[in-house]
């Protein structure tokens, strides 16, 4: 019964080890000398202030999404890929295995960038700046008066 | 097949028609859409086969089924009004989710394989989840969907967790394997039986079967009434009939195992649902519980493998479908009557005065209460005597007895709206109703009062 | 789909659209709807006849299947056969006859649309009653009839006395009914089918005199009494008389009365094969034909006389049964169908005359005055009385003949009873058509010929009532029976279990002589009423005029008393009682306890939905774990016997 599951467990305990031998490694060789300015967590080069339950803007959700929907997408071309580029299985059909996977990976990818569009023309990708309202109040005084009066005194 | 394909790209056109004209045209396009997937599925009428890899399975049965969907669907389209009632509605989105919602429920019909059923189920349950909270304004239909996407995944997870589990015991997917395996005589792994009874936990999550149906109440009164009307009837159909392949084509010799719980459930489902029924003001939510003592009918149409269990469970659905697509329109058709806040009045007490106001709606309503009570000539009736005439061929007579009396406990709720039509109000103007209801509403009652007077037309025809 | 299916849709098409509408169809185009609705049923049934006549076989249109319950079928389907086609011509012909009628008679009714609208209802309920092939659909024509017939007889419901007949139809009905139904659920018991074909086909297997088919003919005789008017259930078809004088031709004389001699002729096997239904059925018949003609004699109102003529005649029809001539019971049907629908209509026609007067006291000397009627309604009137050679006579003398053959006593009453028809049908008809004038200034002054549409059908039927009886010409005139041989196939099956069952048996001296005798007695019984009507210028009394014999004839033998203190009486007493007793002090507080238990109960449960998401969790794992536990706990118990059993191998 190791057969399918076998290899998966394998698989597992393989990347847990890869983790471990990979951290375990670098403790051992990087110099250890911290100080507060390493030991702050890394956020875009900003200083992270205040406690961490502030609300900040919606939109973030939505390119997050938008985002991982992608990031999905790349997750499925990789076994894709591999089936894709099947010599046995290119040379059995002639060559057409290749133009088949082929479209239905660009029909996959055409339904995906579909949402991406719908995403688009609903307008979730822009990023909305408040308005620059411009003051409609119009002094009676005249604007050079207050120039003439700097240059009075200047 | 062709319906799921079908519907997965008109979905899609649905999204982008919401560009044009401020999205008059998605309703329409809709209805065509559903139109032409229900004539879609005749191209595999006579022609039995496998599709996606033996993931599939198509015979005029299960054709059948994703015709009743999908003509429900049709008709719940047509009553919906494009959302006007909701703030900042996206309708097109609405609407195109629908169609996804659709080609999970004909997946859960025509499954072979059960990832198939999962993949199935998710997309219905997904589709649910937003469609509940669509009135985003509304802080019940939040709460409603919060609460059934959390304990919806829950159950998800539990169904997962079964057919993995049945993997384990089996070594495959396909219900026809899992069956070769059962019939082969030889004990079986306990994955399987555990994988048997947490596959069919997250059915009866989905099909609101007690005690799985603490969601049910909550849900069907948050969520706007049309998608209510949604998952009374579409999901309810495709969970049945998922569960039926499951039980009856598949696990058909553990009938002894599964039996047991079935009718613990159906115990649980018509106790609690008729009697906490008996108390509720809101329409919606006595028709949340009256709904979850119709799931324990159709598993009683599940109880006894048979021959005629197929033809029962159709006939119960249809007959259900089409009283509670009556019984949700009128309230659909009331939406602005009485507002309380803004809000429409979900309470019984908006059918006051009915009679006098709308003959019309106050009879479509009383047909439908009659039928889902099952009083004679009505379908209503015949699904129960068909149910129960299959259960009793298996010794469970017990549960027979509970459930007929029983349904006395319900002809008492399902009166009360009856009653409420003949009460006078203080409103006396004559209700217009639009056409498209009118015919929708001719249509569902009529089918109604034909199913119960010739039974055979659709019993015999299966 | 077959043709046949159209001839029951005309009418429902016709009620449909006059009943729907009937407030907003022109008053122009309900007759013709109506009429219409009937004339292409009644062309249809010829086209239906073509079609049997081609072939000669039963022919069985299936409409869909209607029923499954386990192993029982029953199909939505008609059955065209020899039975069924002529019942078909009588109701669609007669039916279209009196639809014609009541364009006329009703014409100054408020009512109109509706009245139409209930005709053709009655008219589809009647061609499913006769059309169906199985016990089923007939037992639903003949719910719908009855149906019809109550709404019928309540038709001017602005009289609560009219109200009050048409609930006592339709109640004695109900009694008959159940019998019907009981009969209906022992022949599904036995055979497991309805249809007509199966059933009769199982039925041959039986053997004479078997226990199980004398009680399902038995009970469906009981529908049969309540349906025909006879003895017990026979006292609702005289107050039928309220309903509009066509209703009475139509229901109450040509069409549903007969149903129940329709349906022992249909299940002639059944009662072949049952010699105790069969002299239970002929001892019913006289006594009803007896009693029934006796009432008769003493009444004065001139629907009543008809009404109690055609209960007799039921009896008749009820005795020719008994002795096992269908044919001659079934050729009576026909013929009562046309010389009493003619009778009925002729009243009618007298009634519209009289501007609504029915009491023949008032009348006489209308023989000049509305001569169409007058001709008309004495043809019909020696039809009845059996003088040859018009219609009646042919019929009654065949059931005679057959009485005599088979049972002597019943004979000489069924003479005797015909003796004394013959003398109330010659009163009534001279006491309203010779004489004087007994009316009022006003009525004599108003006294006038009904329109064309009334009269045509009274013409016709009159032709039918004089020619109708040649159909079944007795064998002693070397004339071929039609009818006997037209309806032999339908007898195949008792011919079967009884050979040579329907056989008169008896000389042709023998039958010339009875002929003679029963000819005579028709004469004489006319002759002595011209002495007394005409000669005496007698004119009847009223029931409290009379005294002895005559006043309890005059008042029914108190029968209708008698149900009323004993049924009706009875009944309010008995529930009273309950009702005082076990309603009130048992069943009461039994039932509202119950509904605070449920109420109780529901609030409780309601307390388990209170909202909270991580209660419902954990309900539903708790439900999970114990689903486990319980389920698993028996299943891993085998399981583990399973590895231990291998081990231990």
């Amino acid at each position: 019964m190791l057969s399918q599951f076998g290899f998966i467990l394998l698989f597992i305990v393989g990347a847990f080890l890869m983790l471990a031998g990979i951290l375990g490694m670098a403790r051992l060789l990087r110099p250890d000398k911290p100080n507060d300015q390493k030991l702050l967590s890394y956020e875009s080069g900003e200083n992270a202030e205040g406690g961490s339950l502030v609300s900040f803007n919606i939109r973030f959700y939505v390119i997050a999404l938008i985002f991982v929907l992608f990031e999905v997408e790349l997750v499925f071309l990789f076994p894709w890929s591999v089936v894709f580029g099947d010599k046995q299985l290119i040379e059995q059909t002639n060559g057409l295995w290749g133009w088949f996977s082929m479209a239905e990976m660009f029909v996959f990818i055409f339904i995906l960038s579909l949402g991406l569009v719908y995403a688009w023309a609903q307008g979730h990708l822009d990023w909305l700046r408040p308005d620059q309202k411009v003051n409609p109040f119009k002094s009676e005084i005249p604007s050079d008066l207050y120039e003439n009066i700097n240059k009075k005194y200047s | 097949m062709y319906p799921i394909l079908f519907l997965s790209f008109s979905g899609l056109i649905t999204l982008f028609l919401g560009f044009f004209q401020e999205g008059k045209w998605v309703k329409p396009a809709t209805i065509l859409f559903l139109a032409i997937a229900s004539i879609s599925a005749f191209i595999d009428w006579n022609k039995p086969g496998a599709y996606f890899f033996n993931m599939l399975q198509v015979n005029n049965f299960n054709l059948l089924l994703s015709l009743v969907i999908l003509i429900t669907a049709i008709l719940i389209v047509a009553i919906s009004d494009n959302f006007k009632e909701i703030e900042y509605a996206h309708s097109a989105e609405y609407y195109a989710i629908m169609q996804f919602s659709l080609v999970g429920a004909i997946m859960m019909t025509n499954f072979q394989s059960l990832i198939m059923l999962f993949l199935g189920v998710e997309i219905l349950s997904v589709s649910m989840y937003v469609l509940t909270g669509t009135d985003k304004r509304n802080l019940r239909g939040n709460e409603a969907a919060i609460k059934y996407f959390l304990l919806g995944a829950f159950a998800t997870g539990i169904l997962l967790f079964g057919i993995a589990m049945i993997y384990g015991g089996v070594g495959a997917f396909e219900i026809d394997a899992i069956s070769g395996t059962l019939a082969s005589n030889q004990a079986q792994s306990l994955f399987l039986y555990i994988g048997l009874v947490m596959l069919l936990i997250g059915l009866l999550f989905k099909l609101a079967a007690a005690p799985f149906h603490f969601w049910t109440p909550d849900v069907y009164e948050g969520a706007p009434t049309i998608f209510t009307l949604f998952m009374a009837t579409i999901v309810k159909t495709a969970v049945v009939f998922a569960l039926y392949r499951i039980l009856h084509q598949s696990f058909q010799n553990m009938h002894l195992s599964w039996s047991y719980i079935l009718a613990g459930c159906i115990a649980l489902s018509l106790i609690i649902g008729n009697l906490s029924a008996v108390k509720q003001i809101s329409f919606k939510r006595m028709l949340a519980f009256s709904s979850i003592s119709h799931a324990g009918f159709l598993l009683l149409g599940l109880l006894h493998v048979s021959k005629t269990a197929d033809k029962s469970l159709l006939f119960y659905s249809v007959s259900y479908l089409l009283a509670s697509t009556s019984a949700f329109g009128v309230l659909l058709a009331l939406k602005n009557e009485r507002t309380e806040n803004g809000r429409s009045n979900e309470n019984i007490s908006v059918f006051k005065g009915l009679a006098t106001r709308s003959p019309f709606l106050s009879a479509v309503l009383i047909i439908s209460m009659l039928s889902l009570a099952g009083i004679p000539l009505t379908g209503g009736f015949w699904s129960k005597f068909y149910v129960l005439t299959d259960a009793a061929n298996d010794q469970f007579f017990y549960l027979i007895v509970l459930a007929l009396l029983l349904t006395a406990v319900g002809v008492y709720y399902y009166f009360k709206p009856i009653i409420t039509v003949f009460e006078k109000s203080d409103i006396q103007e004559a209700i217009t109703i639009n056409p498209i209801f009118k015919i929708i509403f001719v249509l569902t009652t009529l089918g109604t009062l034909v199913l119960g007077l010739f039974p055979d037309l659709l019993y015999g025809m299966i | 789909m077959s043709l046949i299916l159209l001839i029951p849709l005309f009418p429902l098409i016709g009620f449909l659209i006059n009943g729907l509408g009937f407030k907003n169809i022109p008053k122009s185009l309900v007759a013709p709807i109506g009429i219409g609705a009937s004339l292409l049923s009644f062309v249809f049934a010829f086209i239906a006849y073509s079609e049997f006549k081609n072939t000669g076989e039963v022919i069985i249109v299936k409409a869909f299947d209607w029923i499954t319950i386990g192993d029982l079928n029953i199909p939505f389907s008609f059955q065209i056969d020899q039975l069924s086609i002529l019942m078909l011509f009588i109701v669609t012909g007669v039916g279209t006859l009196i639809h014609l009628y009541s364009a006329g008679y009703m014409s100054h009714d408020a009512g109109y649309g509706k009245f139409f609208a209930y005709l053709n209802l009655f008219l589809f309920s009647m061609l499913l009653l006769v059309m169906g092939s199985n016990y089923l659909i007939m037992f639903i024509g003949w719910e719908g009839v009855g149906l019809c017939s109550y709404l019928l007889i309540g038709f001017w419901n602005k009289n609560s006395d009219f109200g009050d007949a048409a609930r006592k139809a339709f109640i004695m009905n109900r009694v008959g009914d159940l019998g019907f139904l009981i009969g209906i659920f022992l022949i599904i018991t036995h055979f497991g089918s309805l249809e007509y074909t199966q059933v009769f086909e199982m039925a041959k297997q039986y053997p004479v005199g078997s226990g199980i088919i004398t009680a399902i003919t038995l009970f469906l005789f009981v529908g049969a009494m309540g349906k025909s008017a006879q003895i017990p259930l026979f006292t609702w078809l005289p107050d039928a008389m309220a309903g509009p004088t066509p209703v009475s031709a139509l229901i109450h004389a040509a069409t549903m009365v007969t149903s129940g001699i329709y349906m022992i002729v249909r299940s002639n096997v059944l009662y072949t094969l049952s010699p105790v239904t069969l002299n239970v059925v002929a001892w019913i018949g006289v006594a009803t034909a007896l009693v029934a003609a006796t009432i008769a004699l003493f009444q004065n109102d001139i629907k009543k006389v008809l009404a109690f003529s055609t209960v007799s005649q039921l009896g008749y029809m009820f005795i020719g049964l008994g002795m096992m001539a269908y044919t001659s019971g079934f050729f009576h049907v026909i013929t009562h169908a046309f010389f009493k629908a003619l009778l009925f209509l002729g009243a009618g026609s007298v009634i519209h005359a009289m501007s609504d007067e029915q009491d023949i006291t008032k009348m006489g000397g209308l023989w000049s005055k509305i001569k169409i009627t007058a001709v008309t309604f004495l043809i019909g009137t020696i039809a009845i009385s059996g003088i040859p050679p018009f219609a009646g006579f042919f019929s009654k003398d065949e059931i005679l003949a057959h009485t005599f053959a088979h049972n002597k006593a019943i004979w000489v009453l069924a003479m005797l009873g015909s003796f004394i028809t013959a003398f109330y049908m010659f009163r009534l008809f001279f006491v309203t058509f010779t004489g004087k004038f007994r009316g009022t200034q006003e009525q004599e002054h108003h006294v006038h010929e009904s329109p064309l549409s009334m009269t045509i059908p009274l013409m016709v039927l009159a032709g039918f009532s004089i020619v109708g009886g040649f159909i079944g010409m007795p064998e002693i005139f070397h004339q071929p029976h039609f009818l006997e041989n037209f309806l032999a196939p339908i007898y195949e099956g008792s011919e079967s279990v009884l050979p040579g069952f329907g056989n008169l048996g008896i000389s042709h001296e023998t039958e010339w002589s009875l002929m003679g005798l029963s000819v005579v007695l028709a004469l004489v019984a006319s002759v002595f009423a011209y002495v007394v009507f005409v000669k005496n210028a007698t004119i009847p009394k009223d029931s409290s005029e009379l005294s002895g014999v005559k006043k309890i004839l005059a008042d029914k033998y108190y029968i209708d008393d008698l149900y009323l203190k004993i049924f009706s009486n009875g009944t309010s007493k008995l529930s009273k009682g309950l009702y005082n007793s076990f309603e009130t002090k048992f069943l009461s507080p039994l039932v509202n306890s119950t509904g605070t238990l449920i109420n109780f109960a529901g609030k409780q449960l309601t307390r388990i939905q209170n909202g909270t998401t991580g209660y419902y969790l954990f309900a539903m794992g708790i439900s999970i774990a114990f689903i486990l536990v319980f389920f698993l706990g028996l299943d891993v118990l085998s399981f583990f016997k399973n590895i231990l059993g291998g081990f231990s191998k």
